[in-house]
C-alpha cells in the first residue's frame, strides 16, 4: 500500500519509492529511505498534508507526493 | 587553515558557528535559514582557522543550488576539514550525510549537535562506537549551552590528519541485511527523469549503512521527559485545532500591529513636534529667503518626522512578530495548515515562509524564496511578492493614509486579496508544476528572546540606513517639483485620469512615483486634497504594483533581468486593473 492510503495513528516500514519522479531523491533523503519506519501523525482534511514522524523527526507530506512512497504496514 | 561546516538543514550549523567564533550570524528555528554561505575566523594560540559555513543539505550527491555552492566550496577553497554538524536526535538521517562526506577523504570532525535535546527525549549515544564506525573523532556539543566547545577548540588544535581513520563499519555490517540488490536504479533507462535525481545502488547502500550504524550506538532510556513545550506541539500539530489556534495567532498578531501603531502615533508625535518646529524655524531663519528656503525648510523636518511616526512602530512591531515566529518553528506550522490554500495558487507550502517573511520586509523574503522546490514556483512567489505582500513599511504608509483621508480599509484589504487569488491562479495555469510539498517540521521552542532582540535590531537596522535618507532625499526632490510646479504639468492629465481612475491628476503623480517606493507615498498623497473614495483608489493603486529598488536589485541576482521585467510589467497592468476595476465598482 501506498503512505496516501495509511490512516492517522498507524504505522508502516518503508518499501520503496515510486521511480520515474523528480522528487524520489527527495524522500530518500529526507528519510524515506527503505527499511525506514513511518507512523502518521495526522492527516489534514481536504486532501491536506500529512503529518509524519519518522525517526526522532517529523516530516509534512503533500498528498501528492504521498503516493509516491510505498509503504507495509505494521499490525498492531 | 580553514574548515567548512556542512550539514543537514536546521541542524544549528549557525548556532555552531556563532558559538564558535562570537560572530552574529542570524539563527531561526526552521530548515533553510541561511540560504548563503557566511564566513568567520578564530584565533587559536597557534593558528588561525577560517569558518565557512554552508546551506543546509540532505546529501551532497544530488543535484540543486545549495549542492552546487558546496562542491564549489570544496573545490576552490581545499578545505583542510570538515566539521560535519548533526542533529544527535536524528542520527538516522543525519549519518547517511556523514557518510557521504566521508567518502570525499578529507578529514573530519562530527559534532553532535542539540545534544541535550537528544538527552531529555531519551536518547543514549554511544560516542566510542560511533568513532570508531565512522573513523572521526565524534563530540557531543550543545551550541545554545556551549557543551563540547572546548574540546572541540583543542581538537581544531591538533593536526587534522591526525583525526581520521578510514571508517570501519564493515565488521559491524552483515550485508545480507542490505535491501539494495531489489531496490537499485535500472540505469535510468526506463526513467523520464534525469540520471542525476535517481537513486543509485551506493544511496541505499549509504542509507542501510546509516541506519544500522544508528542503531548500534543509540540506546533509549525508557522514561521520557515531557514538557508543556512537547504537549504545545501535539496540540498545534493537530490538523483542525491546530489550524484554528495559528489562525487566531495571526488575527491576534495584525491586531497588536495596528493596536500598536494607533497607540504609539500620539506620544511619537508629541515628542517629535517641538523638534519639527525647531528644525523649520532653525531652516528658514537660516537660509536666505526664496523657493529653496520654501523647500528645506519643510521638507527636511517632514522627510524626518514622517518615518519616525508612520513608519517606525510598524516596522519594530512586524520585526518583533516575525522574530517570534521564527524561533518558536512555529512558522512552517503555517506551511503545513495552509498547504491546500497554497495549491490553490499553484504553490507548494513552503511558500508561506518567504511570503510572511514579506510582512517584514520583501528582500529577504526573496532570498528566502529558494526554499521553493521548482523555477515555476519561485517565478509564482516572487510575483507575489513583489505585487502584493505590503512589507512592514508600507503597512505603516497604507495606516497613515487611510486614517488621513478616512479611506476604507475594507476595499484595500478585499481588493488585495482579490489581486492574490487571481494572479496566483493565473500564474499557476500558465506555467508547467508538479506539486511537491515535503518539508521538515522542527521541534517547538521557547523563542530564545536574546536571540528575538537580536533579530528586531537587525531588522530595524534597514529604518536608518535605507528608510530615513532615502525618505528625506526624495522628500526634497518631490517638495521642490511641487514648489517648482512640475506637478501642475500633468493638470491637463485631470480629466484622463479622472475617468479612468476616478483619481484628481495630482493623486495619479503620486501612484507613478511611489510605485518603485511604497513608503513614499504619505509624502505626495498626504499634501493632496483627496476625498475618502479617490483616497482608497490611490492607496489600492500604491499597495498593489511595483517592487522596491532592493527588491529589484535581489530579484535580478536570484532569477535574472528577464524574470524582473515580466514582474515589472505584471505589476503596472495590475496596478492600472485594480484603479480601474475599483472606479468602475465603488459608488460614486
Amino acid at each position: 500500500m501506498y503512505l496516501k492510503d495509511m490512516k492517522t495513528g498507524q504505522s508502516g516500514v518503508v518499501v520503496g519509492i515510486k521511480k520515474g519522479h523528480a522528487s524520489e531523491r527527495r524522500l530518500f533523503e529526507i528519510g524515506l529511505v527503505p527499511g525506514a519506519r513511518v507512523e502518521v501523525l495526522s492527516r489534514h482534511p481536504f486532501k491536506g498534508p500529512l503529518l509524519l514522524q519518522v525517526g526522532n523527526c517529523r516530516l509534512a507530506l503533500g498528498q501528492g507526493i504521498a503516493t509516491m512512497v510505498e509503504v507495509e504496514l505494521i499490525p498492531g | 587553515m580553514t574548515v567548512v561546516m556542512i550539514g543537514n538543514p536546521n541542524v544549528g550549523k549557525s548556532l555552531v558557528l556563532n558559538r564558535l567564533t562570537g560572530s552574529n550570524f542570524i539563527v531561526s528555528n526552521y530548515a533553510g535559514t541561511s540560504l548563503e554561505v557566511s564566513e568567520a575566523t578564530i584565533n587559536l594560540p597557534n593558528r588561525k582557522i577560517r569558518i565557512i559555513d554552508t546551506p543546509g543539505i540532505y546529501s551532497i550527491f544530488s543535484i540543486g543550488q545549495d549542492q552546487q555552492i558546496i562542491k564549489d566550496i570544496l573545490e576552490q577553497e581545499k578545505p583542510e576539514l570538515i566539521l560535519n554538524v548533526l542533529d544527535a536526535s536524528n542520527l538516522e538521517r543525519n549519518l547517511m550525510l556523514s557518510f557521504e562526506l566521508k567518502q570525499l577523504g578529507i578529514p573530519m570532525i562530527v559534532l553532535l549537535n542539540q545534544i541535550d535535546r537528544a538527552r531529555r527525549i531519551g536518547l543514549e549515544i554511544q560516542r566510542e562506537r560511533l568513532e570508531k564506525i565512522l573513523g572521526a573523532p565524534v563530540l557531543f556539543f550543545s551550541a545554545v549551552a556551549g557543551e563540547g566547545l572546548m574540546e572541540l577548540m583543542q581538537m581544531l588544535q591538533l593536526d587534522s590528519l591526525q583525526l581520521n581513520r578510514p571508517s570501519s563499519i564493515e565488521p559491524y555490517l552483515e550485508y545480507e541485511n542490505c535491501q539494495e540488490c531489489s531496490l537499485q536504479c535500472t540505469g535510468c533507462t526506463g526513467c523520464s527523469i534525469g540520471s542525476e535525481s535517481c537513486l543509485g545502488s551506493d544511496d541505499f547502500r549509504r542509507a542501510e549503512i546509516a541506519r544500522y550504524t544508528a542503531q548500534l550506538v543509540l540506546h533509549r532510556q525508557s522514561k521520557v521527559q515531557r514538557y508543556w513545550i512537547d504537549k504545545a506541539e501535539k496540540v498545534l500539530d493537530q490538523p483542525i485545532l491546530g489550524t484554528i489556534i495559528l489562525l487566531i495567532f495571526v488575527f491576534l498578531s495584525f491586531f497588536l500591529l495596528l493596536k500598536f501603531i494607533e497607540l504609539s502615533e500620539g506620544p511619537i508625535s508629541a515628542i517629535l513636534n517641538p523638534v519639527n518646529i525647531f528644525i523649520e524655524n532653525f531652516l528658514a531663519s537660516l537660509l536666505p529667503d526664496g523657493m529653496i528656503n520654501n523647500i528645506l525648510s519643510k521638507a527636511i523636518p517632514e522627510g524626518l518626522i514622517i518615518p519616525f511616526t508612520i513608519i517606525m512602530p510598524a516596522m519594530l512591531m512586524v520585526s518583533f512578530l516575525m522574530s517570534v515566529l521564527e524561533d518558536t518553528g512555529i512558522l512552517p506550522r503555517y506551511s503545513v495548515a495552509l498547504e491546500r490554500v497554497g495549491r490553490l495558487f499553484g504553490v507548494s507550502g513552503q511558500a508561506v515562509i518567504p511570503l510572511s517573511l514579506g510582512f517584514g520586509c520583501r528582500t529577504p523574503a526573496i532570498l528566502a524564496t529558494r526554499l521553493m522546490p521548482t523555477m515555476a514556483e519561485r517565478f509564482i512567489v516572487i510575483t507575489i511578492l513583489s505585487i502584493v505582500i505590503p512589507c512592514a513599511a508600507t503597512i505603516g504608509v497604507m495606516a497613515a493614509v487611510i486614517t488621513a483621508f478616512d479611506a476604507s480599509l475594507l476595499v484595500l484589504l478585499t481588493t488585495m486579496l482579490a489581486v492574490l487569488v487571481i494572479l496566483g491562479f493565473l500564474l499557476s495555469r500558465s506555467m508547467p508544476r508538479e506539486e511537491v510539498f515535503v518539508y521538515e517540521l522542527p521541534p517547538l521552542r521557547i523563542p530564545d528572546w536574546g536571540n528575538v532582540w537580536k533579530k528586531v535590531r537587525m531588522r530595524f537596522a534597514g529604518f536608518f540606513s535605507e528608510v530615513l535618507p532615502l525618505l528625506l532625499v526624495m522628500n526634497i526632490i518631490i517638495r521642490g517639483l511641487m514648489e517648482s510646479g512640475f506637478f501642475e504639468l500633468f493638470y491637463t492629465m485631470e480629466g484622463f485620469t479622472r475617468s479612468i481612475f476616478g483619481i484628481p491628476s495630482d493623486a495619479f503623480v503620486a501612484v507613478l512615483v511611489t510605485m518603485f517606493q511604497r513608503y513614499l507615498a504619505p509624502l505626495v498623497l498626504l499634501n493632496a486634497s483627496l476625498t475618502p473614495r479617490e483616497a482608497t483608489i490611490a492607496i489600492s493603486m500604491i499597495s498593489l504594483s511595483l517592487p522596491c529598488l532592493p527588491v529589484m536589485v535581489m530579484t535580478v541576482r536570484e532569477i535574472g533581468a528577464k524574470g524582473l521585467v515580466k514582474i515589472l510589467a505584471l505589476g503596472f497592468i495590475t496596478s492600472f486593473v485594480v484603479g480601474a476595476t475599483l472606479n468602475l465598482i465603488l459608488p460614486g
